[in-house]
């Protein structure tokens, strides 16, 4: 299906990608809690390429009649599934952020002026 | 000079068993501070330690034990605390064995003494899950940084100055227990464990329950040794 060429540059381009992935962990860049699952379709794909039985067998399965299909097609699976629990990720950290600021803000006003916050303010006295 | 020593109680959800557990502490280790971390707990976690006059500091989002305790280091280190021990909230650990923890960090000059269930396998040893994955951690560190550590995951750890730098400047989210003993022996800093006794959990839920996070765990764990290996 492939040419034996094909599936070393194939290989080779995924060995490069997981030295590179493991890499920015390593240098903290990344967290290794999100990169997990990089690493596991890396992982997948490196099989795969290794063994291209097992890939006509996973097309038999699911009743895909190209192997080449099911391979966009899961990959289309596996990146939106990436995609989507990074825009979970996201708005958990942009509303935490926003707490977090808040509550600096806050924090830092209260130390500023400890005895004038905006409840001490008489409006009657500041009337007269 | 007197030293300094504090005790770190991440706090997630705690509102059962956080009175005993801190009063226990103030009750056998009088000469230590302490510090409860509230990682934005959902129950009255917050509330019951003010109400019992407990030092509490409050995290406006909850960030996981690997958070919350980096915040106890963090206050450790800027006050000049020579000594901290991270010890949990539910008084699973026994404050009484602080005084040996001391005194073996002091005495052999070790940046980390580690209270580990299984020197002596006595007391409450854990579930049969967890037991294995406590082995694996003991053979992984063994064969990659030469030293075997019985209890990896023990949350009863004492600390020194020199650790609280380090974790301060880095510490792992979730499952931070055997990631960092392991950046410590990196850095060739001197890790001992001691044998103590620890208690079943009171009220509560672990974090760390079921078959799917145990796999998760197992793995990123496993992973994240690696990984500081290679730094």
């Amino acid at each position: 299906m492939l040419s034996i060429r094909a599936r070393i540059l194939i290989i080779g381009g995924l060995l490069v990608l997981m030295t590179v992935i493991i890499n920015m962990v390593r240098r903290r860049t990344l967290e290794l809690k999100y990169v997990l699952a990089w690493l596991l379709g890396d992982i997948l794909l490196i099989l795969f390429a290794l063994f291209p039985g097992m890939m006509m067998w996973l097309a038999r399965i699911l009743g895909i009649y190209s192997p080449v299909n099911m391979i966009f097609f899961l990959g289309f699976i596996f990146l939106a599934g990436i995609v989507f629990s990074l825009t979970v990720a996201l708005s958990r950290l942009s509303s935490g952020q926003r707490r977090v600021a808040q509550e600096t803000a806050l924090w830092e006003y209260e130390r500023e002026y400890p005895k004038e916050t905006a409840k001490d303010i008489d409006y009657e006295e500041q009337a007269n | 000079m007197k030293t300094k020593k504090i005790v770190i109680i991440p706090a997630y959800n705690e509102e059962d068993g956080i009175v005993r557990a801190v009063n226990e502490i103030r009750r056998l280790a009088p000469d230590y501070d302490h510090l409860v971390i509230n990682d934005c707990s959902k129950d009255a976690t917050l509330e019951v330690c003010r109400r019992n006059g407990f030092h509490v500091a409050t995290l406006p989002i909850n960030l996981g034990i690997g958070g919350a305790v980096q915040t106890g280091y963090r206050y450790a280190l800027k006050n000049g605390y020579d000594i901290a021990v991270q010890m949990d909230g539910d008084a699973q650990h026994d404050a009484s064995f602080l005084k040996a923890m001391e005194k073996t960090l002091l005495e052999e000059n070790c940046d980390m003494v580690i209270g580990s269930r299984f020197i002596e396998k006595e007391g409450f040893q854990s579930s049969g899950l967890r037991r294995i994955g406590i082995q694996w951690f003991s053979m992984v560190t063994r064969i990659l940084f030469g030293q075997r550590i019985t209890d990896a995951t023990s949350g009863m750890r004492m600390c020194s100055r020199n650790a609280m730098e380090l974790f301060v400047k880095d510490y792992p989210r979730d499952y931070p227990e055997p990631e960092t003993v392991c950046r410590l022996l990196r850095h060739h800093l001197k890790v001992k464990e001691i044998p103590v006794v620890m208690r079943e959990r009171e009220g509560g839920v672990s974090s760390i329950s079921s078959l799917r996070s145990s796999a998760y765990y197992m793995i990123k764990v496993t992973l994240a040794i690696l990984i500081e290996r290679l730094r």
